[in-house]
């Protein structure tokens, strides 16, 4: 259980996947204006890459590795990915037409989401069990989910301030993102993982 | 000290807004498209970007197709902002994704406790999945029952909602 947490603590706050492994950048500066938006997005990102990432390790165990096909492993993984995004938006179409309507932004920006294809090839890189690599991308994704709404906390605070004018919009937003960058170094030692 | 104290309101409702343009009026009913395809601001890639999803953006943008029924006299062709509740938007998104990873991980544990094989913890997280699923939809049935999480009409399309493209 212990390594369990290690590996959770390790995936959200050390090894951030935007902040220390610098993935997913185009939906951290993009959808992060307001905090609802960002959670939106984040809890959708985080339901594909966990489902996607047991898909993959799935494909990796039982096609790649046994058939000596490893060499495709990036082209399935996007097809995966691809396949599982689909999957969730007709599931949430079938589940709840009004949920579709107010969700179903977020799913066909996840497809291009570099967080979902990094992840899936880092845990097939740390040669994790099945469980292990589940744990490992679910918590990589509330990593991914956790900076987006501090993220989209700081752009609404600084939506309200009074910014030079040279560095108001995406100046600003990259400043703070570097600072926010340098806050999570702090992290780095708590866990070896 | 700042001249003016800057404060974020959180006592009125907040709304996340979107624009749409009505296709169609039937009875009191106004149908609407959202303009919007993705929730990026675009960029000059927009071309070969991916983020439009699979199939064309035509079908997906009808796929999202919704009614109005407070609407102040709409007439077809017309582009309006509409805007749903914040907390609805939070509610929707726990609803449809929390609830089924959940369930998904209950299912792999338990599969993972009793079995102790990766086979076997697959089919538990399969089997969770879709039973948080099948919950998700029962919650969202609940959550759009009192029609407070519903779009509503905000206001017609005026020159403040069309902001400049960045440089």
């Amino acid at each position: 259980m212990q390594e369990y947490l290690l590996l959770m603590v390790g995936a959200i706050l050390v090894n951030n996947v935007i902040l220390a492994r610098f993935l997913g950048l185009c939906s951290f500066m993009g959808v992060t204006t307001r905090v609802d938006t960002a959670m939106g997005m984040g809890l959708a990102t985080t339901f594909v890459i966990t489902v996607s990432s047991m898909l993959n390790w799935a494909a990796q165990a039982y096609l790649l590795e046994p058939f000596g096909l490893g060499y495709l492993r990036t082209v399935v993984f996007i097809l995966v990915i691809a396949g599982a995004v689909q999957f969730t938006e007709m599931t949430v179409r079938k589940v709840s037409p009004p949920l579709f309507q107010m969700l179903g932004i977020y799913l066909p920006l996840i497809t291009t989401n570099c967080a979902v294809l990094g992840v899936a090839l880092l845990l097939i890189e740390g040669r994790m069990s099945f469980i292990e690599s589940t744990v490992f991308a679910f918590a990589s994704s509330l990593g991914y989910s956790l900076v987006m709404v501090i993220f989209a906390g700081l752009r609404e605070r600084l939506a309200l301030a009074e910014i030079p004018r040279l560095f108001a919009g995406p100046p600003i937003g990259f400043i703070t993102a570097g600072l926010l960058a340098l806050a999570f170094m702090g992290f780095s030692g708590i866990s070896t993982v | 000290m700042p001249d003016k104290m800057h404060t974020l309101d959180l006592g009125s409702p907040d709304f996340v807004e979107g624009t749409a343009r009505v296709v169609e009026i039937t009875g009191t009913l106004a149908w609407l498209e959202p303009e919007q395809t993705t929730s990026c601001g675009h960029c000059a890639a927009s071309a070969a970007c991916g983020a439009k999803g699979l199939g064309t953006i035509a079908n997906r943008i009808a796929a999202r197709r919704f009614a109005l029924t407070d609407h102040p006299g709409l007439r077809v062709g017309e582009r309006v902002v509409v805007g749903i509740r914040s907390d609805a938007l939070v509610k929707a998104a726990l609803t449809a994704y929390a609830i089924p990873l959940c369930t998904l991980f209950l299912g792999g544990g338990l599969a993972q406790w009793v079995w102790g094989q990766d086979g076997t913890t697959i089919m538990g997280a399969v089997a969770g999945l879709f039973l948080g699923l099948g919950a998700a939809r029962l919650g969202a049935a609940r959550l759009f029952a009192g029609g407070t999480s519903a779009p509503r009409f905000l206001r017609r399309v005026g020159p403040a909602d069309c902001q400049p493209a960045l440089k």
